[in-house]
């Protein structure tokens, strides 16, 4: 299925474009659905019996169930489809985008007398994982356009495309399920001040303000473009977010400011060691009380050979370097070295409040907190998709 | 280092997981999956090829739909097209 944003921030696309998007979205749902489900019955069928007669023992990594699967057929064929439909994504965009540039730029330029704000900090150093290279094979990666609105446009529409309808209206699946599910957790919890670290164009930002209405919520990113083009967004819907220029991993806030730091599909796009940094520094700008909390992929520990090898698959062939290397991290160690205490730290599963609906959410925050988090579903984009995601209170 | 594609600038640099064998990629640094890669590019094209024949389809669906006054669900139909065109692939 293929979302139409609901939003009136995005680039009109042509009958023809929206068919080249519909065909798009549609090949990613057999490649993700039934090509996945193939690959998976000969990885049991042929390739885990194969490694096994050569190395002794089934595979036991993701890196060994990558090494039993290359060459076979099943493996070949996702993977050059899922290769190309990526590619088509983003061409099924760029047209659109293209042609709409100064009508969004006059939108925009009208929506800034919202009430939130933008603040884009001309002397930052954009860090390397934003534009040297083409992540997930997105051309121009975050700095396309540089401080234009077309890098924002183009991840925006495409990221609709690419989602075939699993992460909302207006792709704010994730924070709405998250969101939700932490206000059901912990209902005497009351923010008045929220910040999202790496929130790309503010998908899943505005959620925060919607289920916390009287928060000030403040979003980050190092890509200017994309929060020119997320702040525009947020005026257009009514919502008050303060868009800024910044790095997660260099703050520019005193200490003890917020009550929540909020990420969603972030971390596995940082280097370890920014990776690292950015946990110190929301511990650092977290009050007594305060709540971290990241949206992420499931990690290497807690799956299977073949799964683990399933979310890695991005690492080798979609442009995302530090994927497998932050999957096979610990959630647990990572908020534990930043200072945060081992008892504080929580980890949960939520479904998708976009399928599964708002009761299921309730029912997660209820239940056994884990569950779920070895499912086939989990963290994938797929029939079904359920939210990893994992934090810790400070004391 | 960048070049250009549409106009835009892109990066060349590839940065790769550290346990990624070079043998993965071709050498302009492309993920390679078949033994002859002719046969990736050729995938691409069929798959380039099928998403043009679609929108085709879409457009005739869109006047048969004017003319009949019957409208269509284009995601029911899409599925269909994929489904039937891609159904040799399934048995890989």
């Amino acid at each position: 299925m293929t979302v139409e944003l609901q939003h009136p921030m995005k680039a009109a696309a042509t009958p023809e474009e929206v068919a080249r998007g519909r065909f798009t979205s549609g090949i990613r749902s057999l490649i993700l659905n039934d090509l996945a489900a193939d690959m998976r019955s000969a990885y049991e069928r042929r390739a885990a019996p194969a490694f096994k007669k050569e190395h002794g023992h089934e595979p036991e990594t993701s890196r060994e169930a990558h090494q039993a699967l290359r060459g076979d057929p099943a493996f070949n064929i996702y993977s050059a489809m899922r290769v190309q439909a990526q590619k088509m994504v983003w061409a099924s965009v760029a047209d659109s985008v293209e042609r709409e540039a100064d009508r969004l730029a006059t939108e925009a330029e009208k929506a800034a007398s919202g009430e939130g704000s933008l603040t884009l900090d001309p002397d930052l150093d954009v860090p390397k994982n934003v534009h040297a290279i083409d992540v997930h094979l997105m051309p121009g990666s975050y700095t396309r356009g540089d401080t234009s609105l077309e890098a924002g446009a183009v991840y925006d529409r495409g990221l609709a495309v690419f989602s075939m309808g699993l992460m909302g209206a207006n792709l704010d699946d994730i924070g709405l399920s998250m969101s939700q599910y932490i206000k059901q957790r912990f209902p005497n919890f009351a923010p008045t001040r929220i910040l999202d670290t790496g929130c790309t164009i503010g998908h899943n930002t505005l959620p925060w303000k919607q289920v916390y209405p009287d928060a000030e919520v403040i979003a980050i990113d190092a890509a200017p473009g994309p929060l020119a083009y997320g702040s525009a967004r947020a005026n257009m819907q009514g919502q008050n977010v303060h868009f800024q220029q910044m790095c997660a991993d260099d703050l520019a806030f005193e200490d003890e400011r917020f009550d929540v730091v909020w990420s969603s599909m972030f971390l596995h796009e940082l280097s370890t060691k920014q990776r690292a940094k950015a946990f110190e520094e929301a511990y650092r700008v977290l009050k007594p009380g305060g709540l971290v909390i990241h949206m992420e992929l499931p990690p290497n520990e807690q799956m299977g050979a073949f799964d683990g090898f399933y979310l890695d698959w991005d690492s080798y062939y979609n442009n995302e370097p530090y994927y497998k290397g932050y999957r096979d991290e610990v959630p647990a160690d990572l908020c534990a070295r930043a200072g945060f205490g081992t008892d504080d730290f929580f980890e949960f599963v939520v479904p998708s409040v976009g399928i599964y609906g708002e009761d299921a959410v309730a029912e997660a925050a209820k239940g056994d907190r884990a569950e779920g988090v070895g499912q086939e579903a989990t963290g994938r984009i797929a029939e079904g998709v359920m939210w990893f995601g994992y934090g810790a209170v400070i004391k | 280092m960048v070049r250009l594609w549409g106009g835009h600038k892109v990066s060349e640099e590839r940065l790769r997981p550290e346990d990624a064998p070079p043998s993965l990629y071709d050498d302009q640094g492309n993920p390679r999956f078949f033994a002859d890669p002719g046969m990736d590019r050729f995938v691409a094209v069929m798959m380039n090829l099928a998403q043009e024949v679609w929108v085709q389809e879409e457009r005739l669906l869109a006047l048969e739909a004017e003319k009949s006054g019957q409208t269509v669900d284009p995601e029911a139909k899409v599925k269909e097209f994929i489904d039937r065109v891609f159904a040799p692939i399934r048995e890989a």
